[in-house]
Formats: structure tokens, sequence, C-alpha cells
């Protein structure tokens, strides 16, 4: 039994009586690629933390074999001793502090005390060579890099860890698709160099290309560990929610009127330099009832573009908008909500939801002078309205009053829907509205936005997830640097042809 | 088990965690100041219990403003020197031109809350951080009323204006006060519990909901009936009450309320769901000038005269009141109510000590490791302390 590097048997950790985890196993092999697979809220998190001793042996049930031997970490500087090291789903980087600096926090070279920059640099620029990247100065601040090139930086602090196991917690939710290339075949070479790891994703083409055995988990029990070979990505996602998904995106008949919006000319400028234009004289329309899918590369300008839609974006901007034919001036996100166009935001955590104000009251913020009589706020008619928006999105909370920080990321973003629902727009743009968010609430998400499109409201998609925009929309827009790549009626429309034009000229100068 | 339950219920009761403390502290002084020959304790008269609560009037309208301008995000340190400004400006307008009660008062409101809004406009539309904005007003506000005073107390005040400041209500008036009170109260829990049924909401069991009213029916009961055995309700307290029931209403009632919770939330989000969140944190900071003009007008009254260091450090009265009354630094949490009863930790320390005849230096050393371990224990009680 010991050919293990790592045996979790039969773990078991409970919240104030909740049990999170129930007699969950794990093992893994050396040089094995394990798939972690389960709904948010499933436990995987759980399991990771009480792996790294994040929750110290003896707060949970069940034993850990690390090597053969029985592992009683109390902290994480022990696993990390061991060789265990996990790469969190949110970066953990110090983001002025140097490249070298990050990689080397907590593990610092000194003499006498004081710190030997030109050791952590040059073993910084080694490791950084291992993983065969070339263009990063460790001596930068790591804001200079992007997320798959912090990503990078993060291994190679695990690397110096002399990590024999690295755990990988949605490696890739921030990546653009260059960037995850070279991540999963850095993680084949260190499957093939001997180095076991744990990898935990949504994205289950990913765990599918290099996952050997997969074990799902659902509600924090096991639900089965199999070889990847006998899996398809149907038959986990069938384990991961219980009941066969026959079809992931629940497309319904809808018609499709005339122009309601139609943007002309958007340009917008980089917010720190000035010079650049993240976007570039785009011009778009949509109609009444459709779902416009816009595609593209994290960092092709997406989101800015809809953001100016919305009278959101902070910078330098023009271009003009025009609703029912009729030249808007849209300068701030109150002007767009009166004038009827509402946004769901990226990024939820940081500006969609009001953590510590009720579920309730966060679905109405946008519409609260609706219950109010000189100021002063009906409450009765207020509850009213958040129990009947409460039941029809299946908003799973105890009590509407409960902070909305301790939902799951599904049932937040069925709140931060129903926030900009309220205000009845005629044209919804959503901005990643799936992103770390089950499987469960998915579906119900893209049956929310096809029955908008029924009512006649005009849907505007912004999705990393291809499978997601073609699954959903009437139409594509491809945005690739700044510029309109593409314009393609959703017709027997291919991930490849999308992503061409997405990576378009781009391509043709690398 | 029962620690827990109990635990529990204090975390969720915050208010009942700060009123033990200081029924706790009142016990402690009426412990100390009992004196065996006339078998009274000092502190526990209706005499003094008056005079605590008027202390403590001038820092809890300031606390009651300061709570709101916590709660969004943002902080004031130039209340103590703008209270001193308005309150310098009403004993000028009184003593020196003479002018009507009702024209002092209300000019010192308006240019109150015009000062406010203009620290408000220089936070939220250009973006200067509160922290500095008000710093600077500290010392702009007292340069000027050191200047307008020329550095000298101008008194009398006239004797409408000292009404406000050691004025008390006639008994009868006192006790009309409390009953209309409770009727406000009881009618409120009564629509309040009736709707949460019609919404099929968790509700307390009704003796439950009955103790809480004879509870708070009781507090006021011995409130009135102490103050009156004394002289009446002293009119800064009444004002102070006044002012808490306002702002509570704003609180937890209106739309500009939730809109400041919310901008203390997550100031992004709420504007990004289409509100003016900038409106709103300059509204703030005008309503703490409106406080911090009603505290000048009261200090002025009280004093029956205005002095250039008047409100000297009030604003870190007000604001420690508002940290010992569960206000979150962070933001998007804190009650009007708990700051008020922070005010009144604060001002039985004060009194209790001076009573007793501690030395100011150790009053001082005192407040402040009880506002820390306050601060340490809401943390530890709420759980939100990480390792």
């Amino acid at each position: 039994m010991s050919d293990f590097l790592l045996e979790m048997k039969n773990i078991s950790k409970s919240f104030s009586g909740v049990k999170a985890l129930d007699g969950i196993h794990l093992q893994v092999r050396p040089g094995e690629c394990v798939g972690l697979c389960g709904e948010n809220g499933a436990g995987k998190s759980t399991l990771m933390k009480v792996l790294s001793a994040v929750y110290p042996h003896g707060t949970w049930e069940g034993k850990i074999f690390w090597e053969g031997r029985e592992l009683k970490a109390t902290s994480i500087r022990e696993t990390e001793k061991a060789g265990i090291a996990i790469i969190h789903q949110e970066l953990m980087m110090v983001p002025h502090l140097s490249v070298a600096e990050n990689i080397f926090l907590g593990n610092e070279i000194s003499t006498h005390g004081f710190l030997d920059y030109d050791a952590m640099n040059a073993r910084a620029q080694e490791l950084l060579a291992k993983l065969n990247v070339h263009d990063i100065n460790p001596a930068l601040p790591v804001l200079n890099y992007s997320g798959g090139k912090q990503q990078l930086i993060e291994i190679a602090k695990a690397l110096n860890k002399n990590a024999k196991l690295l755990i990988l917690d949605e490696p890739t939710s921030a990546l653009t698709s260059s960037e995850i290339r070279t991540l999963l075949d850095l993680i084949k070479r260190f499957k093939a160099e001997g180095t076991a790891c744990v990898y935990i994703s949504h994205k289950l083409d990913e765990v599918a290309e290099i996952a050997d055995t997969v074990t799902v988990i659902r509600d924090g029990t096991h639900i089965g560990t199999q070889p990847m070979e006998e899996l398809t990505t149907a038959s986990i996602v069938t384990m991961m929610v219980g009941r066969e998904m026959k079809n992931l995106y629940p497309k319904e008949d809808h018609a499709i009127g005339e122009v309601i919006l139609e943007a002309r000319n958007i340009t917008c400028w980089d917010v720190t330099n000035p010079d650049r234009k993240v976007v570039d004289n785009v011009s778009l329309t949509i109609r009444k009832g459709e779902i416009l899918g816009i595609a593209g590369l994290v960092g092709a300008g997406r989101t800015e573009l809809v953001s100016t839609l919305f009278g959101a974006y902070p910078t330098a901007h023009q271009g003009t908008i025009h609703l029912d034919g009729r030249e808007m001036s849209i300068r701030t996100p109150r002007d767009a909500v009166r004038a009827g166009i509402c946004m769901v935001p990226e990024d939820r955590k940081k500006s969609g939801i009001l953590p510590i104000i009720g579920v309730g009251h966060n679905m109405t913020v946008s519409v609260l002078s609706r219950f109010a009589r000189f100021g002063l706020i009906d409450e009765h008619e207020e509850l009213a309205q958040i129990q009947t928006e409460i039941l029809r999105l299946k908003i799973k909370t105890a009590d509407p009053m409960l902070p909305i920080a301790s939902l799951s990321g599904g049932n937040q973003q069925k709140a931060v829907l129903s926030k900009m629902m309220l205000p009845e727009p005629r044209v919804l743009i959503l901005d990643e509205p799936t992103r770390g968010v089950d499987v469960g609430a998915k579906y119900e998400i893209y049956k929310l936005i096809f029955a908008l499109a029924k009512t006649g409201v005009a849907v505007l998609m912004v999705s990393s997830e291809l499978p997601e925009v073609l699954g959903i929309s009437d139409r594509v827009l491809v945005i690739g640097e700044g510029q309109l790549r593409g314009d393609f009626v959703n017709d027997n429309l291919t991930q490849e042809q999308v992503l061409a034009a997405a990576i378009g000229h781009a391509a043709q100068v690398a | 088990m029962t620690g827990i339950v109990l635990r529990k219920f204090l975390s969720e009761n915050k208010i009942v965690a700060l009123l033990i403390v200081v029924a706790l502290i009142w016990a402690l002084f009426g412990y100390l100041t009992y004196n065996t020959d006339t078998g009274v304790s000092g502190f526990l008269t209706a005499r003094n219990f008056s005079n605590l609560l008027r202390q403590m009037a001038i820092t809890g309208m300031l606390a009651a403003a300061m709570v709101f301008v916590i709660v969004a995000g943002e902080i004031d340190l130039s209340v103590g020197s703008l209270l001193g400004l308005l309150g310098g400006i009403a004993a000028i307008l009184d003593v020196v031109y003479g002018w009507p009660l009702a024209g002092t008062i209300a000019f010192v409101l308006l240019a109150g809350a015009a000062l406010g809004l203009m620290n408000g406009w220089l936070t939220s539309y250009l973006g200067i951080p509160s922290f500095i904005v008000t710093l600077g007003g500290q010392l702009a506000f007292r340069g000027a009323v050191l200047g307008l005073t020329g550095g000298i107390t101008i008194a009398p005040v006239s004797p409408g204006l000292k009404y406000l400041g050691q004025g008390y209500l006639p008994g009868w008036l006192g006790n009309g006060c409390a009953i209309l009170l409770f009727a406000v109260l009881l009618f409120m829990a009564i629509r309040t519990r009736r709707k949460r049924l019609q919404h099929n909401l968790k509700v307390p069991t009704p003796a439950m909901e009955a103790a809480k009213l004879f509870g708070t029916g009781l507090l006021i009961l011995g409130f009135v009936l102490v103050l009156n055995s004394y002289q009446g309700i002293p009119v800064p307290v009444l004002l102070l009450l006044f002012v808490l029931a306002v702002f509570t209403v704003i609180a937890k009632g209106t739309v500009f309320g939730r809109y400041i919770y919310a901008a203390g939330s997550n100031s992004e989000a709420t504007r990004l769901s289409g509100v003016n969140v900038n409106l709103v944190k300059m509204s703030v900071f005008g309503l703490m000038g409106l406080m911090a003009a009603l505290a000048g007008l009261t200090t002025t009254a009280r004093l029956a005269a205005g002095t250039p260091s008047a409100g000297f450090g009030g604003e870190l009265d007000a604001i420690a009141s508002c940290f010992i009354g569960g206000t979150s630094m962070r933001g998007g949490v804190g009650s009007v109510i708990g700051a008020l009863v922070g005010a009144l930790i604060m001002a039985s320390l004060d009194n209790g000590m001076s009573m007793m005849g501690v030395d100011t230096f150790w009053q001082q050393i005192i407040k402040g490791i009880i506002l820390v371990i306050a601060v340490y224990l809401d943390i530890i009680s709420s759980g939100v302390k990480r390792l």
C-alpha cells in the first residue's frame, strides 16, 4: 500500500455541528495527477485545507499518510516542509514586492540578517528557467505581470520549497487560453519528472486532458474515484450533480425584434497607460430579445467595452450610444440604470455583492425608491418583492436577512442577477455570468437568460467559456486586441471559428 | 452548552451586552463611592445620574452622526474643532450682536451643515481621503475660532440659549414624553410582528416579545422617575433622545440610510447598482456638520459662554464611543444606539473616576485601556478574528 505518495483515509470535518466532509478518501501516487471535481460547496477546498494543515491535526477525523508515514501536521509550515504546496484560486502575491521577493517570502536568503538580493534574484531566475519562462525579470514588482505569469511565479515559489505534491485550486479561472496551454504543458512535464499534483477545476476538459485519476465529491461525501480512461466529461458531470445532465444549455425559442441599442465608434484608453487603446473603434447593435455573445481572450477589451455601455468605465473613452434610435448621454451607472441598461459585473466579490448586507437588501438596492414614500422604505412591500424573487430564482438561503457573503457562489450570483433584473432593464449586460458558479446554478442562470430574452430584453453576454457562448447566443461578436474581429450568426458556428477570429492576426504577429 | 447559547444571544443582541457593561461599571462605582456614615452611594444618586446624562449628551450628539460617517467607510477628525467654531459663532451672535435665539440657532445649524458638506465634497467629489480633509479641518476650524473670539471667553449668553444647555423639562411633560414613546414602541412592535407573520418570517415567541417590551418599558419608566425625582429631564438629554430616534429611523427605515450601509459594505458594487455614492457620502458629512452645530450650541449654552477651547478632543470621544458601541472600522456595520451606549460608558468612567478623585492622567490611561479591551471583546465575540 505504501506505493502512494499521499493517502487520505476517511477524512471527516464538521463546522459547528454541520458535516462539511464525511468520510473522504484521496490517494495520490508519485508522478500522478489526480483531478478533484465537485460542485461549489462540495467540500473540495475544505479537503485541501485539511491536507495543508490550515485546519491543524486534531480538528478533523481520519488519517493522512504521507510517504507511508502518518502525517500529523499542525501548521502550513510543516506540510510545506514535507513537500506539499498549495496554489490557491486567488493568487497570494504581494503586488508591490518584486518577483524574487515574492518567491522567497517567508524563506528569504540572508547573510547575517541582511537580505541577499543577488542570490535571491539568481535563484529565482534559475527556478523560472526550469519552468521554461524567460521573459520575467525577478527584480521587477509582481504587478507588472499578468495573471498567467503570476501563476507561474506561484509555481516557482512552490518549486523552491521542493514540493513533491502540487495542489492547484482552480488555477485557470483567470487565465487566457494560451496561458492555460502553458500551464497544462508544464503540469505534464512535472508528471514526467515525478512531481504529483491534485488538480481542482470546474473546467472538465482540462481535467480530462491531464488527470490520470478523478475523484468526485458531492455534499462532502465521496462519490467515486476512477481512472480517467474509464470516464468522460459527461460522466464526471453526472457524478458531480448526481443526476444526468442531458442538455447543459436549455435553449428556448425567442422572437428577435427591432434594433434597441446601438453603440458607435467606442474607443477606450487604458487606465494605467493612457496612450494605449484597450477598445479601438468598436461599433455594435443589439436587437430586442436577442442574446448577443461577446467572445475573446482575457484582456481583449471586452469588459472595458461593456463597462463603457454601462457608464462605468473610469477613464478616457469616447463614442456614442443610441437607445431606440435616440442618442443617450450615459456617464454614470445611475444614468444607465435609469435609461434601462443594467450590468452584472465580472468580479462578483469586488463589484457585485455588498458582502455584509442581507441577501434581500442586496437584491433591492437598485430599486429602493420604488418601495419608499418620502424616503421612508415600506419594508412590508420590499419584503414581499424579495420573497417573490427568492422563489423565482430558487436562491437557497435560510433567511433573506442573512449576509450575502455566507451564501455559495451560485446563490450570490443569482442574487446579483436579481438586483439587476428588478429595474426591468431593456438591455441587460452580463459579464462572465457563470464564473465560479457550479453546474446546477449555471443551468438555472441560462434558463433565466432565455426567459428574459423571451420577454424582449436584449442580453449582452461576455464569456470566456466558448461552449457557453455557443450554447446560448443568437449572434457572437469576437473582440481581439480591442478591435471587432468577427460578427457571426450562431448557426453551426464552431469553437475553432471563434477562436481563430479571436487570435486573428495576433497569431500572425507572434 | 448554556455558555454557547449565552454567547450567541449576546453577539446577536450586542446592545444587551453593552448595557450589562454599563450596569457593571455603575455597580463598581456605586460600591466604591459608598459612604458608610450616610448610607448613600455618591455615584448612584438621581442628581449624579442627571449630571452624567448631561455630560454624555454632547459626545452622544457627535457619536450619533459619527456612526454614519464610519459606517460609510470614512472618518471625521474635524468635529471637535467644528463644534468649537460653531459654539463660538453662536456665542458671538448671541452676546455681541444680540440676535434672537431662533436666528442664532438657524444660522449655526446651517453653517454646520454647510461646513460638513464642504468636507464631504472634498472627500467624495475631489477624492481627497477623509482622514486628510478632516485633519486639515481640525486645524483650520480651531484656528478660525481663535481668530473670531480673539482667544477670549465670550459671556454671558442670553437666558433662552442658556435653557438649551442647563434647563430641565417639567415633570408632567417628562411623563408625557415617556408615555408617548412607549406607545410608539408598542405600536411598532405589533406592526412589525404582524408583517413578519404575514410573510412567514420567523418571529420571537409572544412571551419573548412581551418580555422585551416590558423590559424596555421598565427602563423608560425608571429613567423618567429617577430624573423627575431630581429636577426633571435635562433639555440636552431630551435633544439627544430626539437625535437618537431620528438617526435610528434614518439608519433602519430610509433609502438614504440603506445606501450608507451599502456604500460602506462595498462602495464599488453600490455605485454599479446605480446609486449616487458620492452624493450619499457628501450628505453623511453634511449630517455630521449639523450634529456638530447642535453640539456646539449645547456646549455654549451649558457653559453659558463661548470659549475658544470648547470641544477640544471631542472627535476622539465620539469615535471611541462608536467603536465601543460595536461600529466596525471597515465600514458597513454599526448602530446609533450602540454608539450612544458607548458614549454612556465613557461618560460613566469620567464621572465615576472624577467623583473618586482619581488623577486626570489616570483617567486618561484607564479610558484608553477600556477602549482597546472593548473593541477586542467585540472582535472575539463576533468571531471575526483570524489566526
